[in-house]
């Protein structure tokens, strides 16, 4: 949309006219746009600055719409305390689980399924799309009493494992048109110049479809990071669990010190923020690729 | 066909086998046997009592009737869907003015619609930690509302009012899935058949009634399936933010699943619980079938 001034002043008046309203048109959406992002992103804001207030200003009787003694004790608070780096770290050990998973058991099958027709491929897409919608509860019992058998309960495996059975059929149904749309030739060339097909694979093609495997890794990232149901159920102590899962023992902990509750929840978005940031494009793309498509 | 062309036919067929399999295999142990289990669990009295003994026994469809004989359980499915209708209708119809709106192309279009996506993919367990501070007594909500003159409810603690508080706090979620999902689907609609339209002498209004909404009639279906599926199945945001209380009054399937089987350590109820979860989706499923099945049906004759 960039137009190089020297150019518009070589253009004839209809044409700079044009331009201008061109200019007016995007500047007024642009503004609307900020203005429906600041009310509904609200909230995140609200949580963050009650985040930076004192003990004092969040136990005051006038609600404050925002921190007039900033201060990063709240923050402090949740970082010094050995339990919360303990979570933190088991929030980051889920997510890093279930992405290798992700990665080990799905880009190979959204490539197979992108690449080759095989007898049996109607039915397997079946499965990936509908196990990619199935509500966590309907795993969780018969899960928990086979880890049980199986004395997986407790260990930093349990969660990873149940929750790679959602984030798997997502990635296959979301690469699988990426792989699709690589032109045949490019790895058929591979092939020709000597690779074998797992060459092939990790050479070509995985570079190839950058943007979508970038998306993967990510989104099986969150899921990890996000899980709440599994984390919490397989995982009975306070020292094993996740973030999410240790919501409530902190609660009780803080009372009804909110800064400091408001801090442990901006710690658990922060990932989210920065992915969205510095990824944004290859995300948003790449979520409605397969939610759509099919 | 001849003899190399076979083999490479066969080696083709090894390597697609080689990728595809590990990903199906895995689907089969941890989603069809865990199903396979659940039915099998929900027809049995197994709980924490016969668990190490291994002397459950099939009882048929006892979980089920005694389900249905139990008014909480009726309150429970009850709240499920209006926890779901209520938000599938306010996310939608706020979701599709915002494509409407961040469909168009300006600079600032794709940065936002990005920065909008932040509620939709932060834990829900936050979003529910947040929903319990915003419509706190005295929490932003109801001090917004005093700056209007209205005297906010305790919308926590009343049975009344916790269930619209959890429905706000869901379409916060799924209002910028719906946004997502309806551009995308609005993306696939041809410019060429508004300019031909505005030519014909088509109005905005004309336009939106005769054009974008049959076009976009696929799509539209797509999302609320989609949104029925993600709503009905909730958990997180209940269990953090209300707990499923008080008295009940915002629990739903999935809530209402989890404790009988891991505070109660009823398995077999808690599976009965999520089985009638899991038919309700598939009815779900199926209607949309249908309902795409139908439209082919009209457009070959």
């Amino acid at each position: 949309m960039n137009q190089e001034p020297d150019r518009i002043k070589s253009l004839p008046a209809s044409e700079k006219r044009r331009h201008s309203r061109e200019w007016h048109r995007n500047l007024r959406l642009s503004v609307i746009a900020v203005i429906i992002a600041v009310v509904f992103l609200f909230p995140i804001y609200w949580m963050l600055q009650l985040s930076f207030k004192s003990d004092m200003e969040t136990f005051g009787k006038v609600l404050t719409y925002f921190p007039h003694e900033f201060t990063i004790d709240p923050w402090m608070a949740n970082l010094g305390d050995k339990d919360f780096i303990a979570s933190l770290r088991n929030s980051f050990l889920n997510g890093l689980f279930t992405m290798i998973l992700t990665m080990l058991f799905g880009i190979p099958a959204a490539y197979g399924m992108g690449r080759y027709k095989v007898r049996g491929y109607q039915a397997f897409l079946l499965i990936f799309l509908v196990a990619q919608m199935l509500p966590a509860s309907l795993m969780l019992t018969p899960m928990y009493l086979t880890f049980s058998k199986m004395h997986l309960l407790g260990t930093y495996a349990a969660p990873p494992i149940a929750i790679a059975a959602g984030a798997v059929p997502f990635a296959v149904v979301t690469l699988r048109p990426y792989f699709k749309s690589v032109p045949v030739t490019l790895d058929e060339a591979a092939r020709i110049d000597g690779c074998n097909a797992l060459q092939a694979f990790f050479l070509v093609m995985i570079p190839a479809v950058k943007t979508g495997i970038i998306t993967i890794v990510t989104i099986s990232f969150l899921n990890g990071w996000n899980d709440l149901m599994y984390s919490m159920t397989f995982n009975v102590k306070p020292e094993m669990r996740p973030l999410t899962a240790n919501i409530h023992k902190f609660q009780s902990k803080y009372g009804t010190k909110w800064n400091c509750i408001m801090a442990y929840g901006a710690i658990l978005v922060l990932p989210v923020i920065f992915m969205f940031i510095f990824l944004q494009k290859y995300i948003v793309g790449g979520m409605t690729a397969g939610a759509v498509k099919e | 066909m001849t003899a190399k062309k076979r083999r490479s036919n066969g080696r083709r067929t090894r390597e697609a086998y080689g990728f595809i399999l590990p990903g199906v295999l895995y689907m089969l142990v941890v989603v069809g046997y865990p199903i396979v289990y659940n039915f099998i669990l929900s027809f049995k009295d197994t709980s924490v009592r016969n668990l190490a003994t291994g002397t459950s026994k099939f009882i048929g469809f006892q979980n089920y009737i005694e389900l249905f004989h139990n008014p909480t359980f009726i309150l429970v499915l009850k709240n499920t869907f209006v926890f779901t209708i209520g938000s599938l209708i306010f996310q939608f119809t706020i979701g599709y003015l915002l494509a409407l709106f961040f469909y168009k192309k300006f600079t600032l279009s794709g940065p936002i619609r990005g920065l909008m996506l932040i509620p939709y993919m932060m834990p829900m367990a936050v979003t529910g930690l947040l929903g319990q501070n915003l419509f706190l007594n005295s929490g932003l909500i109801n001090n917004l509302l005093s700056k209007v003159g209205i005297a906010g409810p305790a919308w926590l603690t009343s049975t009344s009012t916790a269930m619209i508080a959890v429905v706000i706090m869901n379409c916060w979620v799924g209002i910028p899935f719906n946004m997502l999902l309806l551009i995308s689907g609005m993306s696939n609609i041809s410019e060429d058949v508004y300019e031909a339209s505005a030519i014909d002498g088509a109005g905005r209004m004309q336009q939106f009634w005769k054009i974008t909404m049959p076009l976009m009639k696929d799509s539209i279906l797509a999302v609320l399936m989609l949104g029925f599926i993600y709503t009905f199945r909730a958990f997180d945001l209940m269990f953090i933010m209300t707990a499923g209380g008080p008295l009940n009054s915002t629990d739903v399937l999935g809530t209402y699943s989890y404790m009988l089987s891991f505070t109660q350590y009823q398995f077999s109820k808690g599976s009965a619980v999520a089985i009638v979860l899991f038919l309700c989706l598939l009815l779900i499923g199926i209607l949309y079938l249908l309902l795409l099945r139908k439209d082919d049906k009209e457009e070959e004759a």
